[in-house]
């Protein structure tokens, strides 16, 4: 982590680049038309920041530079001075002076005294005459003189980091081809070089990442204007709290999700949230609390929605789905809330009484859902009746690289993304049981149906699963615990391998018909490994339950 | 209940430092704003009870931006943020209903004493209504 002192003086030193960068520029404008009121301004609102961050910095003499400058630009803003003759070459060897204080500062050495400039701002303020040095009075030694800094600050398109990254997923593919190559020739150069070759493309693929990631803040502060017109339009009084502006992620993940957040937030105003009176008549205040935070969570990020309205009523739901031949009304009353609430992610699925002018256009929660599973992440409701809702968006950091479980089936490489992995448990036959017709498991007080994972994948294309029974169980049985939509699904197969970071690659045609594995990736052997796509594994497993 | 507070500063080093302080000091930091129509904009949608207010900012004055919050809310409290040489403003500012000042650079104790003593006003004054 870095300490606070640190991110303070980053934060300095690259706002002041910029502040150099923008006087410099200013100056030059000023020169050319010394009415130019706006290039005016930015100089003197420039120096008062760099002033003000300067002292707070306790780099005084910068403060006591940039405060004699805005001393002179505010008396040629309120027309006591012009900007003209003598006062024209101090400003300019301010600047010159300010710039290499700031790269000094940056380069941790001391700052040249600068008493001389000081004394002239001062005169200069007094209306009396500076005295120039001899190279401050040509301006052609001056120009010759000056070095030419540009900003430490790049922007890239982001296409071409997508370029960047791509490349470097290449690279790591054929980095662990190399690896494994160099272990088969045993080679002490070459495995030496491998092993380097391995950490430098690690640190590689870290820095590309790191260059992608922005501060949440920036899709996040995009909001408070939203919540207003929607809240204006549904006649509710609402006030947002925003957390956690400061997470990093990557750039094109805020991208992805910027729909959906805005589809959780306009339904939150719209459907969780209640009218002031209905408020009120609940014992509610009348205003409601909408919240938008963002939090890291082990490799993740956590994105919640959290409105304190009225809730999501399980009981409805239950009915609906159940309306909706979704699940069966036997099979639903065995339900929890947990899974109940799962039913409101699938197509179509709308709980909406009434059309409304904002939220109710017709898409529904499965649009958010596509696009939190299209990044591999999770989406998750919690809620209280009566109390609120929850909505939680589990996402990668970064897009590239994934961890991942390796697993071997029929004696062939399957990976699955640590992202819907829940865990990973060894069962006897005699700690499993048969219940119509599906294996269950329990585990942490919680039932989970168990599928051997070779039938689940060779299944008939139409009907459903054969019964499951313990007498095709041989001994312990390796069993991986998938989590999608708050259904949790045990997956039986023949031995765990381990855990390793991936790259994803989509998959050539006619393999992409397949919608069960998310892409491939190759192994260091040199072998193609499937990616198992956890939220179609689980449909199908629904659709085909005995 | 936490204060809500809202920062307007063009500056984001001033913005990261007034935001940690404020955090850390238990008070919950409801936006950040970095220029007077995102100000206007961002005191309309959170209603915070005090908004610190930088007096110098890229698109119009901090003077403008307090008139402007002052016409919509006049119970929000508003503290003036200045480097020294901008007395003149911060008089203006005081004049045209800012509760406080604070001037740059601040002290952690300077800033959470004035913010303190400033919601502490408008603690007496909204129990009037």
């Amino acid at each position: 982590m870095k300490s606070r002192e640190q991110e303070y003086r980053e934060i300095f030193m690259a706002e002041a680049l910029e502040y150099y960068d923008a006087m410099s520029r200013h100056i030059s404008e000023l020169e050319k038309d010394p009415t130019d009121e706006q290039a005016l301004n930015e100089l003197f609102r420039v120096m008062h920041n760099l002033k003000a961050n300067g002292r707070a910095m306790g780099y005084a003499d910068i403060g006591e530079v940039a405060h004699g400058m805005e001393t002179i630009f505010g008396l040629i803003r309120s027309k006591e001075r012009t900007f003209s003759g003598s006062l024209v070459p101090v400003m300019f060897s301010g600047i010159d002076t300010l710039g290499r204080m700031i790269r000094a500062v940056g380069d941790g050495e001391e700052t040249a005294d600068a008493s001389v400039l000081l004394a002239n701002l001062e005169r200069l303020v007094q209306g009396e005459e500076p005295i120039l040095e001899d190279d401050e009075q040509s301006a052609t030694d001056e120009d010759a003189t000056r070095k030419l800094e540009l900003s430490d600050l790049v922007y890239i398109q982001i296409k071409k980091l997508d370029h960047l990254l791509n490349l470097v997923g290449e690279l790591i593919i054929d980095r662990d081809r190399i690896l494994t190559l160099s272990q088969e020739i045993g080679n002490p150069a070459l495995q030496s070089t491998a092993a380097h070759l391995f950490r430098i493309t690690d640190d590689l693929q870290y820095s590309v990442m790191d260059a992608r990631l922005v501060n949440v803040g920036s899709l996040f502060n995009k909001f408070p204007r939203v919540v207003r017109d929607v809240a204006v339009a549904e006649r509710k009084d609402v006030e947002l709290v925003i957390v956690g502006q400061d997470i990093q992620i990557d750039r094109n993940i805020l991208q992805i999700i910027t729909d959906a957040l805005l589809h959780l937030v306009r339904n939150a105003i719209g459907h969780g949230l209640e009218t002031p009176d209905v408020r009120r008549q609940a014992g509610k205040p009348a205003q409601g609390h909408l919240t938008l935070s963002a939090q890291t969570e082990r490799d993740d990020v956590l994105i919640q929605v959290t409105d304190d309205g009225r809730g999501i009523d399980v009981e409805s739901v239950r009915k609906k789905a159940v309306e909706r031949g979704l699940v069966t009304a036997e099979a639903a009353r065995n339900l929890d809330a947990g899974a109940v609430r799962a039913f409101l992610f699938e197509p179509g699925f709308s709980m909406a009484k009434e059309v409304t002018d904002i939220s109710g256009r017709g898409v529904g929660l499965d649009v958010v859902k596509l696009a939190i599973d299209s990044l591999g992440g999770q989406l998750r409701v919690e809620s209280v009746l009566g109390q609120g809702t929850t909505f939680s968006l589990v996402l990668p950091t970064s897009i590239a690289v994934k961890g991942a479980l390796l697993f071997e089936l029929a004696s062939r490489s399957y990976a699955i993304p640590l992202m819907h992995t829940d865990s990973v448990v060894s069962l006897w036959p005699d700690e499993m049981h048969v219940v119509g017709g599906v294996l269950m498991a329990r585990i942490l007080n919680e039932n989970i149906p168990v599928i051997n994972l070779h039938d689940l994948l060779h299944s008939a294309e139409d009907g459903l699963l054969a019964a499951a029974s313990k007498s095709d169980l041989m001994g312990r049985q390796d069993i991986i615990i998938v989590n999608y939509n708050n259904r949790k699904l045990g997956l039986i197969v023949d031995r765990f391998l381990r855990q390793q970071d991936i790259v994803i690659k989509p998959m050539s045609k006619p393999l992409d018909q397949i919608d069960l594995f998310g892409g491939v990736t190759l192994l260091g052997s040199g072998q193609v490994c499937l990616v198992l796509d956890v939220p179609a594994l689980t449909r199908l497993f629904l659709a085909k339950r005995p | 209940m936490k204060n809500r507070i809202l920062i307007v500063d063009d500056s984001f080093y001033m913005r990261t430092m007034l935001k940690n302080m404020l955090t850390d000091a238990g008070y919950e930091v409801v936006g950040e704003a970095a220029n007077g129509q995102q100000a206007l904009e961002m005191a309309a949608a959170t209603k915070p009870d005090l908004i610190t207010l930088d007096v110098i900012l890229p698109d119009n004055t901090g003077l403008d931006v307090l008139k402007g919050i002052r016409q919509e809310q006049p119970d929000v409290k508003v503290v003036m943020c200045s480097a020294v040489g901008q007395e003149i403003i911060v008089n203006e500012a005081l004049e045209s209903g800012a509760t406080a000042y604070i001037v740059k650079p601040f002290s952690e104790e300077k800033v959470l004493e004035i913010v303190g003593s400033a919601l502490q006003v408008a603690d007496s004054g909204s129990t009037e209504d």
